[in-house]
């Protein structure tokens, strides 16, 4: 680029750089500054509260099932869209897109319509005593569908890159399909399954729109920590609000770090990560 | 062990791959399956392996038809183009794999395994590379790691994917040899895929021509080359000049040169080939250059027409000991230049210049229909 003068190339970085403080960096230091504007005891008052200590529980709960889930979901499917020809594989690659596409608020209401009172399963799920929706199954299903992609999307290019041979010498020389998955294809893949990790986990814990559709907002028993945030702020008490979410805050950092660090450690990464998208 | 294709085809979508292929694998061969790149020798190799299923047609192994047989029963050893080395897995490791993975019973002491991984590094000539990663390691080492975990398993059919194809000419050219050592050492049957007619020739006992999914010729490495049983192995397996036929009075005529019937450069005991259309094709080699001296000396005009064709030296290259001479010859197109290759002696003797007159002669050509 040396075409471009050097005014216009600071004019650019500098631009660049205000739009990133503005947007990114300002309003994460109010997080932290309003958190802790009445002083540490506050700050931990807030995060100690019963209620808020639920809430981040459940978000722990939800993040434990949903992860894992996304895990094996995205394994398999990037292995079968990356290793094999198969009909119907656009429209699987469309399918797992889906959730990128659809507003999460949406996401929330089709659970709604398929297990509320008045959805199709309600009746049947009432006769047998089973809560879905203004529940935990309800928080965790919906924190499936918009996590949904995250492993897969991250694996598919990584696992297209690498090919077929590795598995296929792993057969040649007499491994079993499970060998082959655990001592070739899962090392070949780790980083990009770690990263994949890291951005399910974020949105898992900080999803507010599907969640906050299907979980009735019972305090202490079906608020996550991003509806935990939206009552304590509703209800003015800011600095709890505030300190509540600098652990969403922080959460965000640590996976912004642990990103970064992936991305340091296995240079690959950053071209399958690019290509992702 | 021997290996067998009964009627073998496979397609991708409408493209043919693989077509009717019929072949025999005797064991302890050394053969080539030599063609242009998706001629389907790779996909020959991937259904001999079983990682590619035939649409029709039997895989036979020893005999018995294996076509079903999973990779991992075949006994095979499998060597990609790109090594496919597991790169999170030291050279020992990778050598070590098929080992261990073999279920408990089977399996050898680790001791056992150490012994044998420090046997074929040795054997690979790596012997001190063991604890090393395949990324520090050069393109040619890369391949005999390959090899070594290969052999590892002790297969009775080694399968070979264009194994030299991505290493450059000179170490190229050590491992060919290495591997034709190799081969007479084990004796494990061997496959390789190969579009480098040179390296077919040089290192296999028996080659097989393929030509857009079918088996234009097997036979070794001399035969194909100069006993080509059509006009895609003649022109595949070396330089040729192609010089039309022309038929004139019952007689055949290659530019002004009568080529009598029934000699022994025909093919195929002599029958006259049908008028009007076929082809001659002569390799470089097979074309003399005379001096001009050399054409009035006796005999000329002795047969019905001349003795030999008159030309023009376009273009003279020097390769070492042998010479390339383009040559322009007299009623023939420009734009088609015969290529003659000489000996250096026979160079210096004739002192060939560009621009130079000169007169040629056919030693060997064969005729196909064009």
């Amino acid at each position: 680029m040396s075409g471009v003068p050097p005014l216009g190339r600071w004019l650019a970085i500098a631009l660049a750089l205000a739009f990133l403080g503005i947007f990114l960096v300002l309003p994460l230091l109010v997080v932290f500054t309003s958190g802790l504007a009445h002083g540490v005891g506050a700050y931990v008052a807030a995060i100690a509260d019963p209620i808020a200590r639920a809430a981040i529980l459940l978000t722990l709960l939800v993040a434990a099932i949903a992860v894992p889930v996304n895990v094996v979901f995205g394994v398999t499917a990037a292995w079968a869209i990356a290793k094999f020809e198969f009909r119907g594989k656009s429209t699987l690659l469309t399918l797992i897109d889906l959730p990128f596409a659809v507003s999460p608020v949406i996401a929330g209401l089709v659970f709604i319509l398929m297990f509320g009172s008045n959805g199709w399963f309600g009746p049947f799920l009432q006769q047998h005593h089973v809560r879905i929706v203004f529940a935990v199954p309800g928080i965790v299903l919906a924190t499936l569908f918009v996590t949904f992609p995250f492993v897969a999307r991250e694996l598919i290019p990584v696992m297209q890159a690498q090919g077929r041979e590795d598995e296929e010498t792993a057969l040649s020389l007499g491994a079993t399909g499970w060998q082959t998955f655990w001592r070739v294809t899962l090392p070949n893949i780790r980083w990009g399954l770690l990263y994949g990790v890291l951005l399910c986990n974020a949105r898992a814990m900080g999803e507010f729109g599907a969640v906050s559709v299907v979980s009735g907002h019972v305090r202490g028993l079906t608020n996550t920590i991003p509806l935990h945030v939206e009552i304590l702020y509703n209800e003015y008490s800011y600095v709890a609000a505030f300190a509540v979410a600098s652990l969403l805050a922080l959460l965000a950092l640590a996976t912004l770090i642990g990103k970064s660090l992936l991305e340091w450690r296995q240079p690959d990464l950053r071209r399958a990560a690019r290509g992702a998208r | 062990m021997s290996l067998a294709l009964r009627g073998v085809s496979k397609r991708f979508g409408a493209l043919a791959a693989v077509e009717n292929v019929d072949l025999d694998v005797p064991t302890g061969a050394l053969l080539a399956l030599l063609g242009p790149s998706g001629c389907g020798k790779t996909t020959l190799l991937r259904i001999m392996a079983g990682l590619e299923l035939p649409e029709t047609g039997q895989v036979l192994i020893d005999g018995v038809d294996a076509t079903d047989w999973p990779t991992r029963d075949r006994q095979i050893g499998f060597v990609f183009q790109h090594y496919a080395l597991f790169q999170h897995m030291s050279v020992a490791d990778n050598v070590a794999f098929g080992l261990r993975v073999r279920p408990r019973r089977s399996r050898p002491s680790a001791a056992a395994i150490q012994r044998k991984v420090d046997e074929l590094l040795e054997l690979v000539q790596l012997g001190s590379a063991g604890a090393r990663y395949p990324k520090e390691l050069s393109g040619g080492q890369r391949q005999r790691v390959a090899l070594a975990r290969a052999l590892a398993v002790e297969p009775k059919l080694l399968l070979l994917d264009e194994p030299f194809g991505a290493l450059d000419t000179q170490v190229r050219q050590e491992l060919r040899r290495w591997l034709r050592r190799l081969h007479d050492e084990l004796h494990v049957t061997s496959i390789f895929v190969t579009h480098d007619q040179q390296e077919a020739i040089e290192v296999a006992d028996r080659i097989v021509v393929l030509n857009r999914g079918r088996v234009e010729q097997v036979g070794e490495p001399g035969e194909v080359y100069d006993a080509p049983a059509s006009a895609f192995v003649h022109r595949f397996l070396g330089q040729v000049n192609e010089l039309p036929v022309a038929w004139r009075e019952g007689r055949a005529y290659l530019g002004p040169l009568e080529i009598p019937t029934g000699q022994a450069g025909e093919p195929r005991g002599g029958a006259a080939p049908t008028p009007p259309k076929s082809v001659a094709l002569v390799r470089p080699h097979d074309l003399d250059i005379l001096g001009l001296a050399e054409e009035a000396g006796p005999g000329a005009g002795a047969a019905a027409g001349p003795a030999a064709w008159p030309a023009t030296v376009l273009a003279v290259r020097v390769i070492g000991p042998i010479v390339r001479v383009d040559l322009a010859a007299d009623g023939r197109s420009a734009d088609a230049p015969l290529e003659a290759e000489i000996s250096r002696e026979r160079f210096d003797t004739l002192r060939l210049c560009v621009g130079q007159r000169v007169s040629l002669t056919l030693r060997r050509w064969r005729l196909h229909p064009a």
